[in-house]
């Protein structure tokens, strides 16, 4: 009697956890509270599709994804999805933490990305997709259009015809004599050094006045950061901030909207958008980036969604992250909040990017002028060096020497690591 | 010549608790003025949380509307405040307050033991242990943190509360601050209680202890706001809602691209209550631990 009621005990024990056996996928990511609850429900949606699997979300504060990404790796507590900041894909694939996506993601998913995101998601040594987002990403020059009026300032209509530098600066003295504005540009130093906004939206000036933050085929940066070129356009900013232009560090990321519209001009990411037309409705004027030198910059790249080589279910991952993409609701959610299109459907459904619509000229940068931060393997030494350079050069530092210090930080890390082969047989 | 001393004394009467007088008003004045200037931020953020427009907050940051609110509003609180749903406040503040309680019981426990052992204890080459313990506080959490980290996903403990309060009970500084506390209390207490046939464990728990509450409020605020503001830890060892607290979920509101001002001050008051109400308890001992502290020769 005692074993017949151990067995069927044990026997109602297996059939419970045959029956509760699903197939778990950990989905890292980070976001606001919108975003958040978004993801969420995308995951219920996913699992009452799909009854065999449970979707775990794992959260991660934006200024510490990094840290918790760190300590996954550590714990090898990788998890199957992650959500990524596209310009250091190349050091997570060079590392081995992200697995090839293409043949885990559907056809029509990938037939639909735009070219700038195809380029974000993309390995440069192997040429494979190893990421694919819903979004993109780009800066703009946002400016008050009743000072722009008052000094009676050109209006771009479209990319080719975006400021020079001397229209730029001419502007910006003219602004800064103009009663009402306090700082003729907010560069956005309020976000600090401690994200990528300095390497993000400062690098295409480097590249738009003639130079980059590493040479792109050598992968030396020595030469490249601290060439003439950069030091002069490094020179041009520092002066800018010298001769009190640009909205100090301490007075915050809303100057251009603040009370009295201290700020004239505001060279801001695509979701700044949604604040400042929130406040100041048809005053905003949006406007291509300034052409510092002989061609246009913009900058792309955000986070978007790569599967780990840790994954055990790879296949159940892609089916998650194809349904995200795909998901009505999710894409409701990211229209409204002005997401930068990724994919061609999703722009088809974006009036604000379509052409007419307020940010059409954003979406027109991505095919003409965006160049992608360098999709290197040492791009987390290269944006921390430039970014302390930029951050000692606007306190007033030596440009060149700041440049070459930066410079030779970042080949030392490339050479301390043998050149990150196959990096290193591009040469 | 006697007059003119009398009166010469008399002025100097009348001077002196006029000028005691004028020094009173400028130091209460400046006392005030440090006083506004430290209330200040606290004052804009609850302003700041009883307003419902995120823009409006950063439009009136930098000017003297930070802290005012004409139509005064809960809306963020009752967002905030919840204890279902995705961002469920609620329940990150009871998380938080688990880890508090766990933290500080435990922490009071283990730390006043250890403190006494090493001030009374019998052992040998106490004040080598004492050294290696005070060496321990100079190392910082940083650099040993990722070992730490694999050591608790080894151990399989990660996504509990269990972690996020083991790792931080011992702590070299609460075990020195102990030591010097009970090192300081009379030789004979110790000694009489020994005569009279208590053993080590009865003389710490009933003599020693019922004496030491400065020293245990002491302990208790400054391990309380530790464990009450732990932030890189919990999130390098939480993976769901579980055992997360209010600081993580507070960050939720710094997104990539907008800051939810509203929500995150009013988060932040939330977050304030129970720390100022562990500080307001405790107050009366902790003055009274650093004045002891401060006039003991």
């Amino acid at each position: 009697m005692g074993k017949r009621l151990l067995s069927l005990l044990m026997a109602s024990a297996a059939l419970g956890g045959f029956a509760e056996a699903k197939t778990v996928i950990h989905v890292m990511h980070q976001g606001d509270p919108g975003w958040v609850a978004t993801y969420g429900d995308v995951a219920k949606r996913f699992e009452a599709a799909n009854p065999d699997v449970d979707i775990e979300l794992i959260y991660a504060p934006h200024d510490a994804y990094n840290e918790k990404f760190s300590a996954a790796v550590m714990a090898k507590q990788l998890p199957d999805i992650m959500e990524l900041d596209a310009p250091f894909l190349a050091n997570y694939v060079w590392s081995g933490y992200l697995q090839p996506i293409k043949p885990l993601i559907d056809q029509d998913v990938l037939d639909d990305m735009t070219e700038s995101n195809i380029a974000q998601g993309t390995y440069p040594a192997d040429k494979d997709l190893y990421a694919v987002g819903l979004t993109d990403s780009s800066v703009v020059l946002y400016g008050n259009r009743k000072y722009l009026d008052a000094i009676g300032a050109r209006i771009p209509k479209g990319v080719d015809d975006a400021w020079t530098r001397e229209e730029f600066e001419g502007y910006l003295e003219k602004l800064s004599k103009l009663d009402g504005v306090k700082w003729p540009i907010d560069t956005f130093r309020g976000y600090g050094i401690k994200t990528e906004w300095i390497t993000y939206a400062y690098g295409p000036i480097l590249q738009s006045a003639g130079c980059d933050l590493i040479d792109r085929e050598t992968w030396k940066s020595v030469g490249t950061l601290d060439s003439d070129a950069c030091v002069e356009a490094m020179t041009m900013m520092q002066t800018w901030v010298k001769n009190g232009w640009v909205v100090p560090q301490s007075s915050g990321t809303n100057q251009f909207f603040a009370e009295g519209h201290p700020a004239a001009l505001a060279m801001g990411g695509h979701w700044f958008y949604a604040e400042a037309a929130a406040s100041m409705k048809d005053d905003v004027v949006v406007m291509p980036l300034p052409k510092f030198g002989p061609q246009g910059a913009s900058p792309n790249g955000t986070w978007i969604w790569g599967i780990t080589t840790a994954s055990e279910n790879p296949e159940v991952a892609g089916k998650f992250i194809s349904f995200m993409l795909k998901d009505k609701q999710f894409r409701d959610y990211a229209r409204d909040d002005s997401a930068y299109p990724g994919l061609k459907s999703f722009a088809a459904d974006s009036p604000l990017y379509d052409t007419g619509g307020p940010m059409a000229v954003a979406f027109e940068q991505a095919s003409k002028t965006a160049v992608a931060r360098p999709p290197h393997p040492a791009y987390p030494i290269i944006t921390s060096a430039f970014m302390g350079a930029v951050d000692e050069i606007f306190n007033g530092g030596d440009v060149k020497a700041a440049l070459s210090a930066a410079a030779e930080k970042i080949d030392e890390d490339i050479e301390d690591n043998d050149g990150y082969p196959p990096f290193d047989e591009q040469q | 010549m006697s007059d003119l001393v009398l009166s010469t004394a008399q002025l100097e009467v009348k001077r002196a608790p006029s000028g005691i007088g004028s020094l009173r008003i400028v130091q209460t004045a400046c006392i005030l003025v440090i006083a506004l200037v430290i209330v200040s931020p606290l004052l804009m953020l609850f302003v700041a949380s009883l307003k419902d427009d995120r823009f409006q907050i950063l439009a009136d940051m930098g000017s003297f509307r930070a802290f005012w609110v004409s139509d005064p509003t809960l809306s963020n609180f009752m967002e905030v405040g919840n204890f279902s749903g995705q961002l469920a406040f609620g329940r990150y503040l009871m998380n938080s307050l688990i880890i508090l309680a766990g933290t500080v019981g435990f922490g009071l426990v283990v730390n006043s033991m250890a403190g006494f052992v090493l001030a009374w204890g019998s052992l040998r080459g106490r004040a080598l242990i004492l050294s290696l313990v005070i060496a321990l506080y100079v190392i910082p959490q940083e650099s040993i943190i990722m070992p730490l980290v694999i050591m608790v996903s080894r151990a399989g403990i990660t996504d509990t509360f269990a972690v996020q309060i083991v790792p931080w009970v011992a702590s070299p500084l609460y075990i020195y601050l102990f030591y010097q506390f009970f090192a300081q209390l009379p030789k004979e207490l110790f000694e009489a209680a020994q005569i009279d046939g208590a053993s080590v464990f009865r003389i710490y728990r009933s003599i020693f202890l019922p004496l030491s509450l400065p020293a245990l409020a002491t302990v208790s605020i400054l391990m309380g706001i530790e464990a009450w503001n732990q932030y890189l830890w919990p999130i390098l060892v939480t993976q769901t809602d579980y055992a997360r607290p209010i600081a993580v979920a507070i960050a939720t509101f710094f997104g990539q691209d907008s800051i939810y001002w509203d929500r995150a001050m009013a988060a932040s008051v939330l977050m304030m209550i129970p720390i100022l109400a562990l500080y307001i308890a405790f107050q009366r001992w902790f003055v009274s631990s650093f004045v002891g502290s401060a006039v003991k020769g």
